[in-house]
């Protein structure tokens, strides 16, 4: 079984690098390998579910414990054996389609290579046996996948596959989170350990951010973003893929948290099943509203996964008598998948046609076309829960969960947690209800597409003229899965529950349980109760409300009536997480990231203008100060030569010289002016004095030197 | 036998002081006869070092006191086990972004400048390296700084020089704070030696811890400002998009990776995780690494020049790796450690990438790179590989370091930063994504109107592709088979921790 493990992980990655160098050799030698790797893996995974039919439960873990740090490790049971088997089938289904699909398509190898190493992700995930594991390839998957989301590079498909990567990437970085706080908490991420490790600690907030990661995957709201953006742009093949199996990845995550952390947790339970009744709801509604045939497709993706949630959160809310919400999530997983695998296609057929999607211009395509009419209407009345269809069995298991926790609640109205017996009926009504928009936009689609006529006769006359529309491979792959859902609704016992049995291990049910007749009374009251309201909704929001007479053209046409201002992604995350909160952050961080370079500029231009400032100061100081005090006036106080001494001195001495000369010195006057004599006289005693002071200090240095070389001399001679 | 028979002493030191001596020689010699000599003498002095470096690092047990003034003031080296690493790290960086500049450096003029340069600056860092005490690492820290401005400013453009200029005085201004906190140690420290788990003597310490603890602090802040931590960081997206594309690779690669060897040497080697632990400097700096992981990605996310975009992501990766070490948990620690090494190989296949875009194309914003994967598959292929490594996309190598950085945070018991810690990382894992990918999103997928008539190949020559192809593969299968690198680097936190 570890052989089969690895190759069935390693074969598509190998395979995608082979086929993506055979790619630029021979794109037909290309094709032929890339289906033959499908089917390989697929007749692989029959083997791994056959072997563990046969070998039942003995040791089955591989591990990879030099991988990645921690390890990688894959066990094998019932569920993963099966959705396995559903993935390889799905990538078989929509490997045969693509060749006619893709073939005016650009960058096929691209798309090839990073469809196959999904494959292999998608394939590790479900066998994951630990979370680390499950993470690694998580990661792997999502990305690889944005390669087909954006694969024809329109503009609006770049910016839905932003949008996928930007989800994708952020629930990844969460769940992260969570699963720090979930290793440090338990100590293990084994998926079998977590139920005994988390007994008494509480681990609600790991379990919230990693809930955030999966449920973004899955398409929870608010985190059903994605899927209406993405999937009208991607190629259809992909859409079927992610719609039907990656998303499942996502339940697989959610289903680990609710099953392996919170078994039978009523709390848990309930906020699920919250989250479930406005996920289904509200995708449903979208659904009815949209006017683009893979619109309503995604939005019904968002609906159904709200329907499994439902079933997850009644999980925890029956507790150990959970067998029909178990068995009822799980079967409706499996129907989601091949239903969106078929309807996808069938869409795919239709755009691979036309290039277009929208119902008014799509409208009457599939007029006098049965095979592709039957092929929809399979999956139609499957996923509307049309008894007698794989669809019927496993939404009447989850109604019938839903009537069940009711009773228990009647009879004992203490075990209420937070939904009384009320609020379970009024859970019943919005089941039904979702049960009724479903069938009522399936109605739509099918009316639209392949029974009204196009507005535009021409048109018209074309379509209906179109009689080779896909070839016998896509036609003969369509036409087998499409075939499942009678097949399955009909021979329930031997499919449905089958399945169910294989699959409920891993949601903590052990044992057959009691056996459900379908088909009674009571079972069959509440699907037809669904097909009633969706007959109503139809009629009156499809096409009462929906469909418009118009002037210009014949005929009437859909009209997109959902109010623009509703979008969250265009209204609210992307504004917030785009435009607000980048400026705010991005603003904060500038202004720290300059703070030195700044706070150093203006430190300087601040000391320039400081020192400026005293700088004007004083001459201010002085200004005022010869304004007043010291006003000019002439020559006070300025020696030409000599100082204060020798004036005062030499103009006593010529004072005395003029006495004398008018007196004693009559006769011989002196002419001597004794100022500037002695002014002389002592400018040259200063020269002198200047010049033994230089001299001195001159001595004196030489004598420093001489000093401080002997010092060192002494120092040098002391260390040594 | 030519290993045991050559004195161990001697391989260490000729592996140190051959480049320096060599490039100094480069530098003096009269111009070379034609390129191809000068590219000879480089290449076979980068190759002879590198294998010198890698004896070295496998056979040198014991260390070398070249000489020493004084008691205590010695040049002593000694590899230990984290400089046996790091010398891994240099050699192999400073190897491969050498063969790469050997080609983008042709539109380069002086490149004997260059070349000494670059060549003294790896015997410098071999060095920093083997460094046995902290006046060694000290001074060869000083000699790094010097010796990489001539890489920084090579261009002399204006902005090249004052890049450069900036450079130099933060490093400066950095290296006098870890200054000053040698002469406290000269007191305070039993040894200058680096001993694992700390050498500060305990009886002379004590009743002074306030005063050291600011120390410690300073030296944390010294050697912060090469590690590029707030709020000393300002120089690196200044000098990282003036530099040649391998210098940058080099600056961003390795000499950041050097303050981030000092904190190691200061924290670990010398005061000891003990006497930190719980204290304000311990804190504070997990705040400043904090604040700095925020804002690096914060502000490589709003830049639109790719190389000052990747030097804003290096200011926030690294502090990844400084965060890990402010927590003092072993755990942490191990994180901080892969992530230096993982973040030397993923940074520098980054900046060879950008420059090998610059080389073929001259385009040098982010907004003009669409549809550049079509024209440069395998760079961009490269490019690719290492963001995702530096995302922390498994099974790439930076989500192993992060694991370790988170899960150290979680058991540390730091009070708010225990959750604080790993929030951040993710968030700034976030913002790494939205400022990395869009390169590769637009690069590979130019959308339905891209002109795919004209479009030519421009793919470089294998001088530039096969380092990069090399450190690519580095950052990829580091992370698929991280387990040898873990234990060594567990072996390397046991001992201090």
């Amino acid at each position: 079984m570890t052989g089969l493990i690895d190759s069935l992980i390693f074969l598509p990655v190998a395979g995608a690098a082979a086929s993506y160098l055979t790619g630029r050799k021979n794109k037909k030698y290309r094709d032929y390998l890339v289906s033959g790797i499908a089917i390989l893996e697929f007749v692989l995974a029959v083997m791994l579910l056959l072997q563990y039919l046969i070998g039942g439960q003995r040791e089955n873990m591989t591990e990879m414990s030099e991988i990645c740090g921690m390890g990688l490790s894959f066990t094998v049971d019932g569920f993963r054996a099966v959705y396995v088997c559903i993935a390889a089938f799905m990538w078989m289904g929509t490997s045969l389609f693509s060749i006619e699909y893709f073939r005016h398509y650009r960058n096929r190898n691209r798309y090839y290579l990073f469809q196959l190493i999904t494959l292999g992700a998608t394939e590790a995930i479900f066998l994951s046996a630990d979370l680390y594991t499950t993470f690694v390839f998580f990661e792997v998957m999502s990305l690889a996948s944005y390669v087909w989301v954006a694969q024809d590079e329109r503009r609006e498909s770049l910016r839905a596959a932003a949008t996928y990567l930007a989800v994708a990437v952020i629930g990844g970085l969460v769940m992260l989170f969570g699963l720090f706080l979930l290793y440090y908490q338990a100590g293990t991420l084994r998926i079998d350990e977590l139920y005994g490790a988390c007994q008494g600690k509480n681990v609600y907030a790991a379990a919230l951010c990693m809930l955030f990661g999966f449920g973004a995957k899955a398409g929870v709201f608010p985190l059903h973003i994605w899927l209406p953006k993405a999937h009208p742009v991607a190629p259809a093949p992909a859409s079927a893929l992610l719609s039907g199996i990656l998303t499942k990845t996502g339940i697989f995550g959610v289903l680990v948290i609710c099953c392996k952390i919170f078994l039978h947790d009523g709390v848990w339970g309930t906020f699920i099943l919250m989250l479930g009744v406005l996920t289904m709801t509200l995708g449903a509604l979208l659904a009815l509203f949209s006017i683009d045939f893979k619109r309503t497709l995604a939005c019904s993706s968002v609906s159904q996964i709200g329907f499994i949630l439902v079933g997850i959160g009644m999980q925890g809310l029956l507790g150990e008598e959970n067998a029909l919400a178990v068995r009822g999530s799980f079967l409706h997983m499996v129907n989601h998948s091949l239903f969106k695998l078929v309807l996808f296609m069938a869409a795919g057929v239709i755009y691979m046609n036309l290039h277009k999607l929208d119902l008014n211009e799509i409208r009457g395509f599939g007029r006098k076309k049965p095979m592709l009419a039957f092929i929809y209407l399979m999956g139609a009345l499957g996923i509307g829960g049309m008894p007698l269809f794989s669809g019927y069995i496993s939404k009447t298991l989850l109604h019938e969960s839903i009537v069940e926790y009711a009773e228990v609640l009647t009879e004992n109205p203490g075990a209420a947690i937070f939904f009384t017996a009320g609020g379970m009926k009024a859970v019943e009504w919005a089941f039904l209800i979702s049960g009724g928009l479903t069938v009522a936009y399936m109605t739509k689609l099918f009316a639209a597409v392949f029974v009204e006529k196009n507005a535009d006769a021409a048109l018209q006359e074309k379509y209906d003229g179109q009689k080779r529309y896909m070839s016998p491979l896509s036609a003969g792959a369509l036409l087998g899965a499409s075939l499942l859902f009678p097949v399955m609704g009909m021979l329930s016992g031997g499919t449905m529950n089958k399945l169910a049995d294989l699959g409920q291990g891993f949601m903590g049910l052990a044992g057959a349980g009691e056996r459900v007749s379908y088909f009674s009374f009571g079972n069959l009251k509440g699907g037809l109760t669904s097909i009633v309201i969706g007959g109503l909704l139809y009629f009156t929001v499809g096409r009462g409300w929906m469909l418009k007479e118009t002037k210009e053209k014949e005929g009437s046409v859909y009209v997109d009536r959902w109010p623009k201002f509703l979008d969250l992604e265009e209204y609210l995350y992307r504004p917030l997480l785009l435009v607000a909160l980048p400026a705010v952050c991005g603003g904060i961080c500038r202004i720290l990231d300059g703070m030195i370079d700044t706070s150093a500029k203006f430190l300087i231009k601040a000391g320039g203008v400081a020192a400026g400032l005293l700088d004007t100061l004083v001459d201010a100081v002085v200004v005022i100060l010869r304004k007043t005090i010291y006003r000019d006036y002439s020559k006070m106080g300025e020696l030409k030569e000599g100082n204060g001494v020798t004036y005062v001195l030499g103009s006593a001495a010529n004072i005395l010289c003029r006495i004398m000369n008018r007196s004693f010195w009559r006769k011989h006057p002196k002419d001597t002016d004794y100022r500037h004599k002695l002014a002389m006289e002592y400018w040259r005693i200063r020269e002198t004095g200047y010049l033994i002071t230089r001299s001195l200090s001159y001595g004196l240095i030489l004598f420093s030197i001489g000093l401080c070389a002997t010092l060192i001399y002494l120092l040098i001679g002391a260390v040594r | 036998m030519v290993i045991r028979m050559m004195n161990t002493s001697i391989l260490l030191l000729t592996a140190i002081f051959f480049p320096i001596l060599l490039g100094a020689a480069v530098l003096l010699a009269p111009e070379f006869s034609s390129r191809k000599s000068l590219l000879c003498v480089t290449g076979a002095g980068l190759f002879l070092t590198g294998i010198l470096a890698c004896f070295t690092v496998g056979s040198v047990q014991s260390g070398v006191r070249l000489f020493s003034l004084g008691d205590k003031l010695e040049i002593y080296f000694c590899p230990d086990d984290l400089g046996r690493i790091f010398a891994v790290i240099v050699t192999i960086v400073w190897i491969l972004a050498g063969l790469y500049s050997f080609e983008y450096m042709k539109h380069e003029k002086e490149e004997k400048r260059y070349f000494g340069f670059y060549l003294m600056t790896f015997g410098v860092l071999l060095a920093l390296s083997f460094a046995g005490n902290i006046v060694t690492f000290y001074l060869f820290y000083e000699l790094m700084t010097l010796f990489s401005v001539p890489l920084v400013l090579h261009t002399k453009t204006k902005e090249a020089v004052m890049g450069g200029l900036k450079y130099l005085f933060y490093s400066l201004c950095g290296a006098y704070m870890v200054l000053m906190g040698l002469f406290f140690l000269n007191k305070y420290a039993a040894t200058f030696q680096f001993t694992a788990g700390g050498s500060l003597n305990a009886a002379l310490a004590a009743g002074n811890e306030k005063s050291l603890l600011v120390i410690v602090f300073f030296m944390i802040l010294g050697f912060g400002v090469k590690a590029g931590m707030f709020p000393m960081h300002a120089w690196l997206p200044t000098a990282h998009p003036v530099a040649p594309a391998p210098a940058s690779a080099a600056l961003s690669g390795l000499i950041v990776k050097a303050g981030v060897l000092g904190v190691i040497r200061t924290i670990y080697f010398i005061f000891g995780a003990s006497f930190i632990r719980g204290t304000w400097v311990q804190t504070v700096w997990i705040s400043l690494a904090l604040i700095t992981i925020f804002m690096g990605s914060m502000l490589a996310y709003r830049e639109k020049i790719m190389k000052k975009r990747l030097a804003y992501s290096t200011v926030s990766q690294v502090s990844y790796i400084l965060f890990g070490l402010a927590l003092l948990e072993p755990s942490a620690m191990t994180g901080a450690m892969l992530h230096m090494v993982f973040h030397g190989f993923i940074k520098a296949a980054l900046f060879l990438s950008a420059g090998a875009v610059i080389y073929k194309t001259g385009k040098t914003n982010v907004d003009e790179l669409t549809g550049i994967g079509k024209e440069m598959p395998v760079t961009i292929w490269c490019y690719t590989f290492a963001s995702l490594a530096l995302i922390g996309i498994p099974p790439a190598s930076g989500f192993i370091s992060k694991w370790y950085l988170a899960e150290g945070a979680l058991s540390s018991g730091t009070g708010i930063f225990t959750w604080l810690g790993p929030a951040v990382l993710l968030l700034s894992a976030l913002l790494t994504a939205g400022y990395l990918l869009p390169v590769t999103v637009k690069g590979f997928l130019p959308g339905a109107d891209f002109d795919y008539e004209n479009l030519q190949k421009k793919e470089p020559n294998l001088r530039m592709l096969i380092p990069l192809l090399i450190l690519a593969a580095l950052s990829l299968l580091l992370g698929i088979f991280p387990n040898p690198l873990t234990e060594f680097i567990g072996g390397i936190v046991n001992t201090v921790l």
